[in-house]
């Protein structure tokens, strides 16, 4: 069974790895390199609390071997507070209520920067569209689309 | 999930020519979105994958006025939704794919791999019928071409042969008059796939259809066009009346898939007021 060895960028950082050719991109991410804040919850491409950036683009990366992503950067929720220091996006969760057992919020707020990066004034349906692929079984979700609206008013003003 | 070797081959060719090596034990890989699922619930458990990644010259989507459009089978649904050139002379091709799935699974997964893995319940191939798309298939002995008809066979089967794979896909310049509304019913809003979708593509002259090409997807094992609401359709003004009629003819003309997630009789009463809508709005006619 094939192994290979893959150079990725990951939060800024060259990393090289031996990986099987059948290591998801979730599994290496948490197991190989101790990155947890990707969560595995389905496994089955519906629920995002396995979202990832992968070159920029949106993924869930239990769909994805970490081979594929090999030469690419790769962006996870480790990547985003500076130091102590909390992105507006995550401070705007936790000040607006948008979480409360947690377990969706690394995919939630990976596809809210996805979603301000191409659209900085989200209307409350673009929002709603956005997270389209990402479950939450406690909020209801109203004060996550909330913490989003704020986020974006911090991040980009009125 | 079951080992597996991961080739990267760097032409067509000689992807074309690693399939044939093992050709029961192998798989062509694009985004992974379709079969990562099947290969991790054991439904497939090939030993070889052969990446598409690498192949340049699947990538990519150019217009031409005289040659109409080509998608590489590497475009992924969400470059699709928001190419300027499929925006502006495929307008239901570019709706359509804006609301695939989800966001992430728009970011990877690609159009050749939705249309090679035949599953019923998705959206590009019925759509791709209606705009009269037609794929090319790149195999041992050169290309050849078939219409999404004749490629698309039965369940997750299609007319691919040993050693072939899709490099792009094809689709006719649009004309004047050439109107599209693509159209799809979830279960539940939480539900990615559609339970049933309708395209309707018309070419309008003066006050009547003189083309018409209306394809119901999701809800028969392949996407199934209804030739006699097609004929009804060009054969009668456009009215609330002959909306009604045409949409009659759609829900009566498919034999509907029956399982857990609806019953032929639900789907098919959800075609008729999907289709309803759907030509009412084509011809801008108010529904009560
Ligand atoms: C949660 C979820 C929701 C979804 N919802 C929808 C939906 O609403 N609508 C919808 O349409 N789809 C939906 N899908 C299906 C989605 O997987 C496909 O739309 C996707 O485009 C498949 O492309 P891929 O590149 O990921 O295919 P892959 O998984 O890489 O490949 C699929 C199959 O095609 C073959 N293949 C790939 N490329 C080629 C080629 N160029 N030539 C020959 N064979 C090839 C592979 O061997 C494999 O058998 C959903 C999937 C998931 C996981
Ligand atoms: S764990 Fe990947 S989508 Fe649920
Ligand atoms: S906060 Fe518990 S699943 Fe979302």
């Amino acid at each position: 069974m094939s192994e290979h060895r893959i150079e990725v960028i990951i939060n800024g950082e060259p990393v090289t790895a031996r990986v099987p050719a059948r290591r998801l991109l979730s599994d290496f991410l948490r197991d190989d390199l101790g990155l947890t804040g990707t969560k595995r919850g389905c496994e089955t491409g519906i629920c995002g609390a396995c979202s990832v950036m992968v070159d920029g683009r949106l993924v869930k990366s239990c769909l994805s071997l970490a081979v594929q992503a090999d030469g690419q950067p790769i962006d996870t929720i480790e990547g985003l507070a500076d130091g102590e220091t909390l992105h507006p996006i995550q401070e705007c969760f936790i000040n607006g209520g948008g979480l409360q057992c947690g377990y969706c919020t690394p995919g939630f707020v990976m596809a809210t920067c996805a979603l301000l990066a191409a659209n900085p004034r989200p209307t409350t349906d673009e929002i709603r569209q956005a997270l389209n692929g990402n479950l939450c079984r406690c909020t209801g979700y109203t004060q996550i689309v909330e913490s989003i609206h704020h986020a974006a008013e911090k991040l980009h003003g009125n | 999930m079951r080992d597996f070797d991961f080739l990267e081959p760097a032409s067509a060719a000689e992807a074309s020519r690693m399939l044939l090596d093992e050709p029961e034990e192998s798989r062509l890989i694009a985004g992974g979105t379709a079969l990562m699922l099947g290969m991790r619930q054991r439904m497939l458990s090939p030993r070889r994958l052969i990446s598409l990644g690498r192949l340049e010259a699947l990538r990519g989507i150019d217009f031409d006025a005289k040659e109409g459009l080509r998608i590489g089978a590497l475009t992924r649904h969400a470059e699709l939704a928001a190419d300027p050139a499929v925006q502006t002379h495929y307008p239901m091709l570019a709706s359509m794919a804006a609301r695939v799935a989800n966001p992430q699974v728009r970011n990877q997964g690609t159009l050749g791999g939705n249309l090679c893995y035949a599953d019923p319940a998705t959206d590009p191939p019925g759509c791709l019928m209606a705009l009269d798309a037609q794929v090319v298939i790149q195999g041992p002995d050169g290309e050849r071409r078939l219409t999404i008809e004749a490629f698309l066979v039965d369940y997750y089967t299609t007319a691919l042969e040993p050693g072939e794979l899709i490099t792009e896909i094809r689709l006719p310049p649009p004309a004047e008059g050439d109107r599209g509304h693509y159209a799809r019913h979830l279960r539940t809003a939480a539900e990615h796939r559609p339970l049933v979708n309708l395209a309707a593509w018309v070419r309008q002259r003066g006050h009547g259809c003189e083309a018409a090409r209306l394809v119901v997807g999701a809800s028969t094992v392949v996407p199934t066009r209804v030739p006699q609401a097609e004929a009804y359709l060009m054969a009668h003004p456009p009215s609330e009346a002959t909306v009604d009629a045409t949409a009659e003819l759609i829900a009566s003309g498919i034999t509907p898939l029956s399982d857990a997630r609806g019953s032929a009789a639900y789907r098919r009463e959800m075609v008729r007021v999907i289709a309803r809508r759907s030509l009412a709005h084509l011809f801008a006619l108010p529904l009560e």
